[in-house]
C-alpha cells in the first residue's frame, strides 16, 4: 500500500486516488500540504478574537486617588476606605496607644518591629508606620491567608491573648498585629500589614493612592499583600 | 469474565498503543473512520448537498460565539443593553464576536431554507428517510425558536415590541390565550422574568439543537444519503468514499460560504443589523415599522394575510407543521423532482410564493400586498395538501435511468 | 443543479431584499426636504475616520451637545481611539463631573470623571431631560448616526439647514423651529451651532460648516468606532479566504478528476 499523506484511503482500488503515477502524486501532495496548512492557519488565527477577548480590562489607568476626610474622626476610633478593591483602615491612634507602640516589651513580641521586610513606603519606614504618628493607614487584608482582621484598640490582660498592647486580631486563624499594623511573634501571618502609597494634602485629608510630592513608592513592590 | 479470548490477539494493524487501545475500549476511532472516511457516499452529489456540512460548522461558530458573549452579557431589563454596548465598544474583540453571532445567525437560517429546499426538491423525505425528515424539521422549529430569544436579548426597540408582538399573537389564541401570555411572559408586558427565560431557552436550546443534531445525522447514516437522481445507489460503483471525495468537496463549499459570510461581517452589517434595535427598549413608544427577522418574514406575511388573528397564527404555525406530513403525503415512488415536471413547477412557484410572502410580511400586508398574501398563503397549502397528493397520478410511465454510474454524465 | 441554480437565484432576491431598508426607513420619518448627499472619508467598504476630525467633533459635543444630549454608551477611555495619548484622555475626562456615591451625611456627590466612567448625563433622568427641553427628552447620541433616518448626511444638513421660515409656517407646540430637513419640517432644538462658537485647538476656523461636519464626523466614529479595524481585518480575512478558496477548489478538482 502505498502511502501519500493524510489523504490515503484503503478501500476499493477503482476509485483510490492512490494509484497515480509518482509524479502527479508529489505535485498532489504538495497542494494537499499547503491547503491544510493555510486552512488550518486560518483555524488558528480564527481562534484569537475568543482569547482576546478574556484579556482583562486596561485598570492602570483607571484607579484615581481615594481622598478621606478625617477631621470628624475622633481618636481612637478607626474607618475602612475601599481602594483597589481592597479593605483600608485608617485609625487615629491616641497618644496612649502610641506611647504604647514605643515600648520595648512590645517590640520584643513583634517579629518585625523594625519593618525591615518592605512591606511599607519609604516615608512609612518608622515606629509608626505611618507619616503622622496620629493616623495610621494600613491594608486590611491578613497577610496570613487574607482575611480582614477585626479592630480591637483596647489594651486587655486576658482577651484575646494575654497582655494585649491593642491592635488587629485576626478571625480566621488567630494572626495579631499591632496598632501600626507589626505582626506578632507565634502568628501564622507572615508580614506586617502592608501601608498603602499615602499622602497628606491638609492635615486632615488623607489620600490613599497618591504618593507625597517628591516620594514615588509602587504599591505591587511590596513583600507580600 | 471468561470473554475476553477474542481480545487477546493484538490488534491487525500492529500500530503502536494508544489509538488501538482507546478503541478497543470506547470504538471513537474506528467509528470515525467507519462514518467519516470510508462512508459511502451517492458519487454524483451536487453543491446543495454542501450545507448540512455548512450548517455543522456554523452551529459550532454560533455556540462559541455565544458562549464568550453570554459571559459578558447581563440578563436584567436594566442592564442587558448596556451590557451588549459595552460588548460593542470596549470588550476587546467584543464587536467582532457580537458581529459573527449576528450575521451567523441570518448566514444559519439561509443555509437551513437552502437545504430544507434541497429536501423538498430531491424527496429527501421520502422512505427509508422520514425519520431523517422528521428530526430535520424538529430542528428547523428549535433554531427558529432559539432565533427570536437570542433577538430579544439585547432588549432594544425591535427587541422588546418583537417580544410584545409575539405575546399578542399567544394571546390570540381562543380561552387559554391571555392565561397563557400572563403564564409564560411572567408577567404583564416583557419584563425581567421574560428577559431572564428568554435567556435561558436561548441557552439551552441552541445546546439542544447539537444534540438533535447528532440524531439527525445517525439517521442519515442509517439510510445513506440522497442524491440529486433520487435513485439509490445500487453497489460500490454508484459511490465513493467521503473521505477524500466530499471532504474535499465540502471544505470547499465550506471556504466559498465563509467568504460570503466575511462580506457581510466586515463590509455589509447594515444588512444584518437592524438600526431601530441600537434604541434602548421603550414600552412606552412604539416603534413604527414593527418587523421580525428576515426569516420570519414569510411566515410573519402568512400571518398578516389572514383575517382573523387566531386564524394567522394557526395557518403561520400550519405552514411550518404541513411539513411534517411531507412524506405522506406524496406518495408517488418517484424520488426527484428531476424526473417530475409537474412537482418541479410547483416547486418553483411554492419558492416564488414564500419569498412573495415575506414581502408582504414586510409590507404589513397593507393594500395589493394583503391580496398577493392571500394568494400565496392559499397555494402554499394547497401545494402540500391538494398537489403533491395529486401529481403522484401525472407521473405514472415516467422511466427513471438505471443507476447513478449509468445516468452519469460519462457513465462507468 | 437546476433546481439549485433556481434556489440560489431566489436566494440573492431575498438578500437584496433588506438592502432596500434603509430608504424606507427615511421615508416613515415625516416629510422634509431632499437630503444632499456629502463626502465622507468614512463612507464605502475603504472608509477611513479622519481622526483630527473626530477629535474636534468631540470637541463641539464637549462644548455644545454636551449640555443636552447624552452619549451614555461611551466611557473617556474611549477617546484614546481617537488618537489621543491616555495622559491626554484622563485630563479630559477630570474635567467633567460624574456622580461620585455619597458623603458621611448620605448626600450624593460628584467626583471628576476617570477614563473608566461614561460620559456624565447632562440630566438626572428622562423626565428631567424633557422638562428642560418643552417636553421633548433630547435624544442619547451613542448611535444617533445610525438611527437617525438619513444618518450622517442628515445630520449634517439639520445642523446646518437652519433659516428664515417662509411666511407660512406656523410652530406646531411651543419650542419648535423651523428646519427644511427635520421631520415635519421642524424640530424642537433650536439652531445649536454659530460661526465662533466652538475652541478649536488645532487652529481650525470654526465657522458652522466646518464644526457641523466635525460634529458628524465625530457622531459618525461614535455609532462605529470600530469601522477602520473593520474594514482592515476584512479586506485581510476576504484576500485570505480567496487564496484558500483557490487552493480548495484546485485541489478538490485534483482528487476528483478520475471520478468524471
Amino acid at each position: 500500500m502505498t502511502t501519500t499523506g493524510p489523504l490515503e484511503t484503503d478501500n476499493s482500488a477503482t476509485d483510490s486516488p492512490a494509484s497515480d503515477s509518482p509524479a502527479t502524486g508529489k505535485r498532489r501532495d504538495f497542494l494537499t500540504l499547503l491547503t491544510l496548512a493555510a486552512g488550518g492557519a486560518g483555524v488558528a488565527a480564527f481562534s484569537w478574537p475568543f482569547l482576546d477577548s478574556l484579556r482583562p480590562g486596561d485598570s492602570g489607568a483607571a484607579r484615581p486617588p481615594v481622598d478621606v476626610d478625617v477631621s470628624k474622626l475622633p481618636p481612637g476610633q478607626q474607618i475602612t476606605v475601599v481602594w483597589h478593591g481592597s479593605p483600608v483602615f485608617i485609625t487615629h491612634r491616641t497618644p496612649q496607644a502610641l506611647e504604647r507602640l514605643q515600648q520595648a516589651s512590645l517590640a520584643a513580641r513583634l517579629r518585625d518591629p523594625s519593618s525591615a521586610a518592605l512591606q511599607q513606603p519609604p516615608y512609612a519606614a518608622n515606629w509608626h508606620r505611618s507619616i503622622v504618628p496620629a493616623y495610621g493607614v494600613v491594608v486590611g487584608i491578613c497577610t496570613h491567608l487574607g482575611c480582614v482582621p477585626t479592630y480591637s484598640p483596647a489594651p486587655d490582660p486576658t482577651t484575646p491573648v494575654a497582655n494585649w498592647p491593642g491592635g488587629y486580631a485576626c478571625p480566621c486563624h488567630g494572626s495579631k498585629f499591632d496598632l501600626a499594623g507589626r505582626v506578632f511573634i507565634g502568628a501564622p501571618a507572615p508580614y506586617n500589614l502592608p501601608v498603602p502609597p499615602y499622602a497628606m494634602p491638609t492635615p486632615t485629608t488623607i489620600r490613599i493612592g497618591a504618593n507625597p510630592p517628591g516620594t514615588d513608592f509602587d504599591f505591587s513592590s511590596i513583600q507580600q499583600i | 469474565m471468561t470473554d475476553a479470548g477474542s481480545r487477546d490477539r493484538p490488534d491487525e494493524q500492529e500500530k503502536a498503543g494508544l489509538v488501538p487501545w482507546l478503541d478497543a475500549r470506547l470504538p471513537v476511532v474506528s467509528a470515525f473512520r467507519r462514518e467519516y472516511v470510508d462512508y459511502r457516499t451517492p458519487r454524483n452529489l451536487n453543491g446543495l448537498w454542501n450545507f448540512g456540512a455548512i450548517l455543522t460548522v456554523v452551529l459550532l461558530v454560533m455556540l462559541a460565539t455565544g458562549i464568550f458573549l453570554a459571559v459578558n452579557y447581563t440578563p436584567t431589563a436594566a442592564g442587558a443593553f448596556a451590557s451588549i454596548e459595552a460588548i460593542d465598544r470596549q470588550l476587546p474583540s467584543g464587536w467582532l464576536l457580537r458581529s459573527i453571532h449576528v450575521t451567523g445567525a441570518s448566514m444559519f437560517l439561509a443555509a437551513l431554507y437552502i437545504h430544507l429546499f434541497r429536501g423538498l426538491y430531491y424527496g429527501s423525505y421520502k422512505a427509508p428517510r422520514e425519520v431523517l425528515w422528521l428530526t430535520g424539521l424538529v430542528l428547523l422549529a428549535m433554531v427558529m425558536l432559539t432565533a427570536f430569544a437570542g433577538y430579544v436579548l439585547p432588549w432594544g426597540q425591535m427587541s422588546y415590541w418583537g417580544a410584545d408582538v409575539a405575546g399578542k399573537a399567544v394571546d390570540a389564541i381562543p380561552g387559554v390565550g391571555p392565561w397563557l401570555e400572563h403564564f409564560l411572559q411572567g408577567g404583564d408586558a416583557p419584563g425581567d422574568v421574560s428577559l431572564h427565560r428568554f435567556f435561558i431557552l436561548h441557552m439551552v436550546l441552541a445546546f439542544a439543537v447539537l444534540g438533535v443534531v447528532g440524531i439527525h445525522v445517525a439517521a442519515l447514516h442509517v439510510t445513506g444519503s440522497n442524491n440529486p437522481l433520487g435513485i439509490e445507489p445500487r453497489g460500490a460503483g454508484d459511490t465513493l468514499p467521503f473521505h477524500p471525495y466530499y471532504t474535499s468537496k465540502d471544505a470547499l463549499g465550506l471556504i466559498l460560504f465563509a467568504l460570503l459570510f466575511a462580506v457581510v461581517v466586515f463590509f455589509l452589517p447594515d444588512v444584518v443589523f437592524e438600526a431601530e434595535n441600537f434604541r434602548p427598549a421603550n414600552p412606552l413608544h412604539t416603534p413604527a415599522d414593527i418587523e421580525p427577522e428576515w426569516y420570519f418574514l414569510p411566515f410573519y406575511g402568512i400571518l398578516q394575510s389572514v383575517p382573523s388573528k387566531f386564524g394567522g397564527l394557526l395557518a403561520s404555525v400550519g405552514a411550518i407543521l404541513v411539513l411534517f406530513l411531507v412524506p405522506w403525503l406524496d406518495r408517488s415512488p418517484i424520488r426527484s423532482a428531476r424526473f417530475r415536471p409537474l412537482y418541479r413547477a410547483c416547486m418553483g412557484v411554492l419558492v416564488v410564493c414564500f419569498v412573495l410572502l415575506g414581502f408582504v410580511g414586510r409590507h404589513h400586508a397593507q393594500g395589493g400586498w394583503m391580496i398577493a398574501g392571500r394568494i400565496a398563503v392559499v397555494y402554499y397549502f394547497a401545494h402540500f395538501l391538494v398537489l403533491l397528493p395529486l401529481s403522484a397520478r401525472t407521473e405514472r410511465g415516467i422511466v427513471l435511468p438505471d443507476g447513478i454510474a449509468g445516468a452519469g454524465r460519462r457513465g462507468a | 443543479m437546476r433546481g439549485g441554480v433556481i434556489l440560489r437565484f431566489v436566494a440573492l432576491l431575498g438578500l437584496a431584499a433588506p438592502l432596500c431598508d434603509m430608504s424606507r426607513a427615511a421615508a416613515q420619518a415625516g416629510p422634509h426636504d431632499r437630503v444632499p448627499h456629502q463626502a465622507w472619508s468614512f463612507e464605502g467598504p475603504l472608509g477611513r475616520f479622519d481622526l483630527s476630525a473626530v477629535q474636534r467633533g468631540y470637541a463641539v459635543y464637549a462644548q455644545v451637545c454636551s449640555a443636552c444630549h447624552g452619549m451614555k454608551s461611551m466611557t473617556y477611555g474611549d477617546l484614546a481611539a481617537t488618537g489621543l495619548t491616555m495622559e491626554q484622555v484622563g485630563r479630559i475626562a477630570a474635567t467633567q463631573q460624574v456622580p461620585g456615591g455619597v458623603d458621611a451625611q448620605g448626600d450624593p456627590v460628584t467626583r471628576a470623571a476617570t477614563p473608566a466612567d461614561h460620559f456624565r448625563d447632562p440630566f438626572a433622568n428622562p423626565a428631567a431631560a424633557a422638562a428642560a427641553n418643552n417636553g421633548v427628552a433630547p435624544p442619547d447620541q451613542s448611535r444617533l448616526a445610525l438611527v437617525y433616518p438619513g444618518g450622517p448626511d442628515r445630520i449634517y444638513a439639520v445642523l446646518t439647514g437652519y433659516r428664515e421660515p417662509p411666511a407660512a409656517y406656523r410652530p406646531s407646540h411651543a419650542g419648535a423651529v423651523y428646519n427644511p430637513y427635520a421631520s415635519g419640517r421642524e424640530i424642537a432644538m433650536p439652531p445649536p451651532l454659530r460661526d465662533g462658537q466652538v475652541v478649536y485647538t488645532d487652529g481650525t476656523p470654526a465657522t458652522t460648516a466646518q464644526e457641523a461636519r466635525d460634529v458628524t464626523t465625530f457622531l459618525a466614529w461614535v455609532a462605529q468606532p470600530h469601522l477602520e479595524a473593520r474594514h482592515r481585518l476584512g479586506a485581510q480575512v476576504v484576500l485570505y479566504l480567496l487564496f484558500l478558496a483557490v487552493l480548495a477548489f484546485l485541489l478538490k478538482r485534483r482528487l476528483w478528476s478520475d471520478v468524471h
